[in-house]
């Protein structure tokens, strides 16, 4: 799986278009490629209660509404997805 | 075709000599601290962005409980918002916290309004736009610079003209919104408006922009002032032990639906206790990885403070601005919201501050500091909103007002220290927000007063000149019946730009001593009918009820044959009383709708005497509910038009009325503000038809304006203002309390400019009106200050919620100690007369030429508009070209 910036923990959001880096404190893209330092966010794409169903819809645990690239950080059910 | 300016050529009419040689800059300042400085210049790189956390969590656990009782399934609903807020922390803040994981984030709230996000294809848009909810959208221009994101591009969608959101949120963002079809605040209030007799007279009304917009499911809270006294006493944890004791003294008893507001109000603060405590987490994780040892203490101080906050009162000024900015953000989160003003903070916080200094934990250099990371917090704020409302009426900003000066609760003067540091800091971190008002009272120290002089003076616009015994008068006489006396109605300020907002004195116990600090005791001060466009009700009154722009029928045929100007008074007079007659009615059903889907439970909880009595603000648990009002925009306009057609056709019959009919058909023989993309009177463009309305144009600018010292059109002035301050008592609100009138164009002026024709002041078809409601139209004043207060003061100003006037003056005017001093006792002369309100520009307008030309050299240039401030290339053209068009003037 290809990662952006935009999953990383380290990715500081400042607007749409640009964040900051927490570690490095440069200003980055959402949709910059990730680098060496990266660390998975929660996400609900990386939840196994997330079922993807077109592009940037899902639901989560088979009924809710889901979207993959929403925070799980706070979210109690999240559960990280094995990687293979 | 020849360029036939009707005032010349000129962009800007000058009162003394007009200006020559090189522009004129604004007076030095002290710069700010390089923290703020930093933070101010990250704030200039950033774009208004949308998140979607908030809107997804809050629906979620809403329809997770179906069924609940409302109040406590709005509680929930606020929590899951809340605790799921991604926390995001600046490298160099000292105050953290946002409405939404971005600098300047925000989000829609779908359960208020949903229609105007959609696609234009959309069904809901459609219906929305037939209704005429969407008609002001069309006609609002939006600054096309700054932080606004205009136009979709990349991975980015451009909503309402101004929002970015990711592409990749956009899909949810929809999915959301299409939840509440039906079921928001808006849908649910159309259902039942439409029951009102005449119903459809409303929708002519919005259609034609008479009306500009519904303030129930737009901004159904703020203009008001916000008060802290609760949290700042007890911490959250302590809050909950208040609601718990409220629900065990009334189970069961009648009355019982405390209940509901006090469990409502615990879920709500669970979850604005665990938004804090992730900040904590947040701060943690950062100084984890943070490697400059300074920038690591800042992060563990922070983790340290909101750990704190989140269960405790505060323990020092430091803690206690955090939770201030804690609380104003929480509301702001709870509903769409314009105009929450943070009202008296420097009294508020002096306590903490005053104890902090003695004891050496903080000093005036900190001080400042901190207020001026305060004043970048309070920039960053952003309301999603629809175009029209975001634009036609905000100009981007969300007028959080700020005031110093005023009297304390045993009748002294008010100021002190800390808000001397307050408007040093509004000097050095020149930013809109938060505007700052001075309540001045002739009680008041001149060292004060000057201080406030220095700060206007350098150009930022603020601190407006507000009159303290007005603003009492004012308020003992809409008030009293609700209770308030004398000491009470010293803790007033001012809500939203220029809102007159009643107040309570608070017990704040700090190590034992009670200090009797103000704050805010009644809901939104300024919702009802707004805004109504009296220029364009002039118009439907010469053409028997008839939009001509748009060819609909707005009224019925007045029935009066205008053979005299009392006809022509009575017609206006029963198309104005028709329209707030339908409009009040259809906003109490609005606001009905409100109360009952989206009651607030932050706002209420702070709000003195909510939690006493365990009602919310919807079912009149505040102090004070005499609060909803009719606003007008377009005064001088209307005034000036009066007094054009009471001279020209009634009193020296130089034409008929059927002559300015036919002028104001055809613009007077120039082109429209639309067909040329210039919205003031001083640069538009003749047609070859010129010739032929050259003479009553001419008469028409030749009559008798208002803001000159002139009896006949302040007779006309006085006329309208006694009626119209007089016939809002009529009508009622849905609390069961009498309107009041309100007169701030913010920035109304514009969109309600655009739809209007000529008027008979000589005014073009689609140009900006004035502005305020007793600023002379641009370029009318010739006769400087003096004769503009006196005109401005031939109406009791208490009457009213508020007057609003703007001057613009040269800075070389008001330069060095002797133009403060010149300045000061301008200011004191208005004010002695009974003036409500001045505020000022100080700015040489060949500046705004330039910027307006060039607008990337001066993304940092503020100018006042009409009761904020706000960077010049924020501001759509039509507020541009009237804030340049007004008149400069060159001496005092």
């Amino acid at each position: 799986m290809e990662y952006k910036c935009k999953d990383c923990r380290f990715y500081l959001p400042v607007d749409v278009f640009r964040g900051l880096c927490k570690m490095e404190k440069t200003t980055i893209t959402p949709d910059n490629l990730s680098c060496k330092e990266f660390d998975r966010q929660p996400k609900c794409k990386f939840c196994t209660h997330y079922t993807a169903e077109k592009e940037f819809l899902g639901k989560c645990m088979g009924n809710k509404l889901a979207s993959p690239d929403l925070n799980a950080s706070k979210c109690v059910d999240f559960t990280w997805m094995q990687l293979n | 075709m020849e360029n036939k300016s009707p005032s010349g050529s000129e962009a800007t009419s000058y009162y003394g000599k007009k200006p020559s040689g090189t522009v004129e800059n604004r007076e030095q300042k002290s710069p700010a601290s390089p923290r703020a400085t930093a933070a101010k210049e990250l704030y200039f790189e950033t774009k208004s962005s949308v998140s979607i956390e908030f809107p997804y969590w809050y629906t979620r656990k809403w329809e997770e409980l179906e069924g609940e009782i409302p109040m406590v399934r709005r509680g929930e609903a606020l929590k899951a918002g809340f605790e799921h807020l991604t926390p995001v922390i600046y490298p160099g803040e000292l105050l953290v916290m946002g409405k939404a994981a971005y600098l300047r984030g925000s989000y829609p709230m779908p359960w208020l309004s949903e229609a105007f996000f959609m696609a234009a294809e959309d069904k809901l848009y459609q219906e929305a736009l037939e209704s005429g909810k969407l008609t002001a959208d069309t006609f609002t221009t939006l600054g096309k610079g700054g932080g606004n994101v205009t136009k979709s591009t990349g991975n980015v969608i451009s909503l309402a003209g101004k929002f970015g959101v990711r592409v990749e949120e956009l899909p949810v963002l929809l999915e959301v919104a299409k939840k509440w079809y039906g079921k928001s605040v808006d849908d649910v209030g159309h259902r039942y408006e439409q029951v009102v007799p005449g119903y459809s007279e409303k929708e002519a009304l919005m259609r034609s922009v008479i009306c500009m917009f519904d303030s129930g499911y737009t901004l159904p809270q703020g203009r008001e002032v916000i008060n802290f006294y609760y949290p700042l006493q007890y911490g959250i944890d302590g809050l909950i032990r208040i609601c718990e004791e409220g629900i065990s003294d009334t189970a069961g008893y009648p009355e019982m639906d405390r209940i509901y507001f006090y469990t409502g109000v615990i879920r709500m603060l669970e979850g604005i206790r665990s938004w804090i405590y992730n900040y904590s987490e947040e701060a943690d994780f950062l100084a984890s990885i943070e490697k400059d040892p300074k920038q690591k203490k800042e992060y563990l101080d922070i983790a340290n403070r909101l750990s704190w906050l989140s269960t405790n009162p505060p323990r020092n000024f430091h803690e206690a601005l955090q939770m201030v900015w804690i609380f104003h953000v929480a509301v702001l989160n709870e509903d769409a919201i314009s105009g929450l003003s943070p009202g008296r903070l420097g009294q508020v916080l002096y306590p903490y501050w005053k104890r902090d200094m003695e004891k050496g934990i903080i000093d005036e250099a900190q001080t400042l500091e901190l207020l001026e990371c305060m004043r970048i917090k309070f920039t960053e704020i952003d309301c999603f909103a629809s175009m029209g409302v975001v634009g036609g009426v905000l100009s981007g900003n969300t007028f959080n007002n700020l005031c110093v000066g005023g009297l304390k609760k045993d009748g002294t003067q008010a100021a002190n220290e800390l808000e001397m540091l307050i408007l040093e800091s509004g000097i050095t971190c020149d930013t809109p927000q938060p505007t700052l008002s001075l309540l001045y009272d002739e009680k008041l120290p001149e060292e004060f007063l000057l201080k406030g002089v220095s700060c206007t003076k350098i150009g930022t616009g603020y601190p407006a000149w507000v009159n303290n015994q007005v603003a009492m008068e004012f308020l003992l006489n809409n008030y009293g019946h609700e209770g308030m006396q004398v000491e009470e109605a010293r803790a007033w300020s001012i809500g939203g730009c220029l809102e007159t907002s009643p107040g309570s004195w608070m017990p704040l116990n700090l190590d034992g001593e009670i200090h009797w600090i103000p704050g805010g005791s009644a809901p939104a001060t300024s919702v009802g009918v707004h805004f109504l466009s009296l220029p364009k009700i002039l118009e439907v009154v010469l053409f028997d009820g008839m939009d001509m722009r748009s060819g609909e029928r707005i009224f019925p045929s007045h029935g009066f044959a205008l053979n005299s100007y009392d006809e022509l008074w009575q017609a206006f007079q029963t198309y104005f009383h028709r329209a707030v007659h339908v409009l009040t009615l259809t906003n109490n059903i609005q606001h009905d709708a409100w109360r009952k889907i989206s009651p607030s439970l932050v706002n209420s909880m702070l709000k003195p005497d909510c939690l006493d009595k365990g009602r919310d603000i919807g079912q009149m648990g505040s102090r004070y509910n005499t609060t909803f009002n009719v606003e007008s925009c377009g005064t001088a306009n209307l005034v000036n038009s009066l007094a054009s057609l009471k001279k020209n056709v009634y009193d020296q019959k130089n034409f008929s009325l059927k002559d300015y009919q036919a002028a104001i058909l055809a613009n007077f023989g120039y082109k429209t503000a639309q067909e040329t993309g210039s919205y003031s009177l001083l640069d538009q463009v003749a047609t070859e038809e010129y010739d032929k309305w050259k003479k009553i144009h001419k008469f028409s600018l030749d009559a008798p304006k208002f803001g000159n010292d002139d009896a006949y059109v302040d007779a006309v002035m006085a006329q309208w203002e006694n009626w119209f301050c007089s016939m809002t008592h009529e009508f009622r609100s849905l609390y069961d309390q009498p309107l009041y009138a309100c007169q701030i164009s913010v920035s109304t002026h514009g969109p309600m400019g655009a739809v209007t024709l000529a008027s008979a002041d000589g005014r073009l078809s689609g140009t900006t009106f004035s502005d305020g409601s007793v600023s002379a139209y641009p370029g009318t004043d010739r006769n400087g200050p003096y004769a503009l207060f006196e005109s401005a003061s031939c109406w009791n100003h208490s009457l009213s919620q508020n007057s609003q006037m703007n001057i613009k003056i040269h800075p070389s005017v008001v330069k060095g100690r002797e133009g403060s001093r010149k300045f000061l006792e301008l200011i004191r002369s208005y004010m002695r007369k009974g003036g409500f309100h001045v505020q000022f520009n100080i700015v040489d307008s060949r500046m705004l030429k330039q910027a307006q030309e060039d607008p990337d050299k001066f993304r940092s240039l503020l100018v006042r508009v009409a009761g904020f401030t706000q960077y010049w290339v924020e501001l759509g053209k039509q507020i541009q070209d009237e804030v340049i068009s007004r008149t400069e003037y060159e001496e005092l």
